[in-house]
């Protein structure tokens, strides 16, 4: 096992951040920490690196205690912060290599390390640009090629993609995926369901410090009510016309948001003919419409009657 | 380890243009402001300028060969020359003086009169000179008549080297030096630009502590013991300091002229101490002080400008005040003892008040040095 967590409890005066939460991470695994903002990602997080005292449970990488002063397992942990953490004075290069050299002494490995790292973030171009001259992924990038300069056994990285362009995303995560393929374990944060359900092959869904549940992708989403989704794209939908769809035949729920209707239907049949029938009637012109598969968001919905980004 | 980390942190704090001008360039033009403020105070202005005073040239100047000689004496050029006399009749002299082109009369008689406009320091100057005169010449004549065979060995003494009258006390300038207060707000400028160092040891503060940056909580995560990050940066921030004062020094001394003395061995271990002195301060505000960094850094501002005040930086008479009032504040401010210690080196020929002054500021700054690392070596955080 290479993360065992048990009971961990973290207050914050009043506040539980971390509410009796258990967690183990096994080797070659991507686990996925979900949840919305102040549920105690980053606060887990810190507990793992032994940043924060935490106020009782037990922490355990690499099958020995975590503590402060416990170098050998450091040795073999990477951190992506939420927020890059660079110097603003060093280049791309001297940066990566800053990070290194906290991790390995010998230079000549180091250099060959550095010249890994920036062409792995394809940060080549780049290497002797100041972070304030990169861009927000660039710079992303150069916060990851930190972090895993050291080619760490164990990778955690804390929501790396806040802010990020969706092409530097999609470059981060595959780089990722890259990393675990050759061995690497990953324990991920987020709040972005995409990117988990893109990435993880174990998601613990969280909220108020507590482990809501845990699983794959697929166990997680059989957790839902198995019925079926359709998402109509609507310019205009008045409040009352919603309220008349929330009662047609099988509706569990609807919502109207950034012009696009969704309704849950519980089962039965001739679902999408009857809301399309009433939309006719009542005039409303519509684009597209699709059906949608559950996502990580209806499991949370069902869980917890709240929606992950509220 | 120390070498990687401390060889960074180097580019890292040199590169760093905003502190680089708050430790070193603002200096320089403050002291390049102080320069052409009053840099020339005591070249020109301060001479003393011979009193210009009418004597009424009437029959009893005439007959009062004493009076002569001592305003003869008094007006060649040399070391004595204090008076231009005017020589003019009585309404002549009036008028003069009227017109502000005397600052007093002479009028000789029984006694010698002295007639001013107006209180001042150059007629206080006529007045004690006159009174000078009438003592002596009382003297001399009391003892013509109680002893009237000394006459000869009277004679004898006022004719020979040294007068009638011998300095029992030599007025000479420590070190071999002209003593100049100006020098103070020089000294007060350097204190401050040791004090600003404090910049360099508040940023270090800030990138080690995983609850005050990103970077400090990555390198907190980092396998390497803090304390070796801890020195490292520490080292890097007094060599920049230390090289930053020297610069300074460089230019108040060659550019500007400012003397500092020829014990450039003793100015150097000053400099060195007033860095330490400042970056330790610098640590001790980011590490004890809770709050947005913003509000260290005004902290560190705001006390640096009241030591350097108290040390004399804007008001030259407030290190004197300080010294009589509260002398206590002397010796715990680290910008007075810096100051002081630049000051001894330059006006004394001994070395106790300045080694009392950097004993004063190593201990000093081992009590920052202490109680931050006491903080700065914490592993593990309350909150982040």
């Amino acid at each position: 096992m290479i993360i065992e967590i048990q009971s961990l409890v973290k207050r914050y005066g009043n506040l539980v951040a971390l509410d009796h939460f258990n967690l183990e991470v096994s080797e070659g695994e991507i686990v996925g920490l979900l949840g919305p903002n102040g549920s105690g990602k980053t606060t887990l997080i810190n507990c793992v690196l032994s940043l924060l005292k935490y106020d009782k449970g037990t922490i355990r990488v690499f099958g020995k205690e975590m503590r402060p002063d416990a170098y050998d397992i450091k040795q073999r942990i990477g951190i992506v912060m939420q927020n890059v953490a660079v110097f603003k004075e060093l280049r791309v290069d001297e940066n990566v290599d800053y990070f290194c050299g906290l991790y390995v002494k010998d230079a000549a490995a180091r250099r060959q390390l550095v010249d890994e790292a920036i062409d792995f973030v394809e940060l080549d171009a780049f290497r002797k640009f100041y972070p304030r001259k990169l861009s927000g992924g660039l710079l992303r990038r150069l916060n990851i090629a930190c972090g895993i300069v050291h080619k760490p056994e164990l990778l955690i990285l804390d929501e790396p993609t806040v802010g990020v362009d969706p092409q530097s995303r999609n470059s981060i995560l595959e780089g990722i995926r890259e990393l675990n393929r050759q061995g690497t374990t990953v324990l991920y944060t987020s709040h972005y369901m995409e990117e988990v359900e893109q990435l993880c092959n174990r998601v613990v869904i969280m909220d108020q410090g507590k482990p809501l549940a845990t699983g794959t992708i697929e166990e997680l989403k059989a957790m839902v009510n198995s019925g079926e989704t359709v998402v109509v794209e609507i310019y205009k939908l008045e409040s009352e016309d919603l309220d008349r769809i929330q009662q047609l035949p099988n509706v569990s729920r609807a919502y109207y948001e950034d012009d696009h209707l969704t309704v849950y239907f519980d089962g039965g049949l001739h679902n999408l003919l009857n809301l399309l029938d009433y939309l006719k009637s009542r005039e409303i012109s519509f684009n597209r419409v699709f059906s949608q598969q559950p996502t990580l968001n209806d499991v949370f919905l069902e869980i917890t009657g709240k929606q992950l980004r509220e | 380890m120390f070498g990687h980390v401390f060889s960074y942190r180097l580019k890292c704090l040199v590169r760093d243009r905003d502190l680089v001008f708050w430790t070193l360039i603002f200096s320089i033009l403050l002291g390049t402001m102080f320069h052409v403020a009053f840099g020339h105070l005591t070249t020109e202005s301060e001479k003393f300028q011979p009193i210009e005073v009418a004597v009424v040239d009437n029959e009893d100047y005439r007959n009062d060969p004493s009076l002569q000689a001592i305003l003869e004496e008094l007006s060649s050029a040399g070391q004595n020359h204090m008076l231009d006399p005017v020589y003019a009749d009585e309404k002549g002299a009036e008028e003069l003086l009227n017109e502000g082109a005397v600052s007093g009369i002479i009028t000789a008689g029984e006694p010698v009169r002295l007639t001013v406009k107006e209180p001042g320091i150059y007629q206080s100057i006529l007045k004690m000179i006159l009174d000078e005169h009438l003592q002596t010449t009382k003297t001399v004549a009391n003892i013509i008549s109680r002893n009237p065979q000394v006459v000869s060995d009277l004679i004898e003494g006022m004719q020979s080297e040294n007068g009638y009258r011998r300095d029992y006390t030599e007025q000479i300038s420590f070190s071999g030096v002209v003593p100049n207060i100006n020098l103070v707000y020089f000294y007060a400028l350097l204190a401050m630009a040791c004090m600003h160092s404090g910049f360099w040891g508040l940023r270090n503060a800030i990138d080690i502590q995983a609850d005050l940056s990103d970077l400090g909580a990555r390198r907190s995560v980092a396998p390497t013991h803090k304390m070796v990050v801890v020195l490292a940066d520490s080292a890097a921030a007094l060599v920049i300091s230390f090289f930053e004062i020297l610069i300074l020094l460089a230019y108040l001394s060659l550019a500007l002229g400012v003397k500092f003395g020829s014990q450039i061995g003793y100015v150097m271990l000053t400099c060195l101490a007033g860095c330490i002195a400042g970056v330790s301060y610098g640590s001790f505000i980011g590490t004890l002080v809770r709050g947005h960094e913003g509000v260290k850094t005004g902290i560190l501002i705001g006390s640096t400008m009241a030591m350097s005040f108290l040390a004399g930086l804007m008001w030259v008479d407030m290190k004197y005040i300080v010294s009589v009032k509260v002398p206590f504040l002397s010796y715990i401010n680290p910008a007075a003892l810096i100051a002081d210690a630049f000051y001894s080196l330059y006006v004394f020929d001994t070395h106790r008040r300045f080694f009392i002054n950097i004993g004063m500021l190593c201990l000093i700054s081992a009590v920052f040095c202490v109680a931050s690392f006491a903080i700065l070596r914490r592993d593990e955080y309350a909150s982040i």
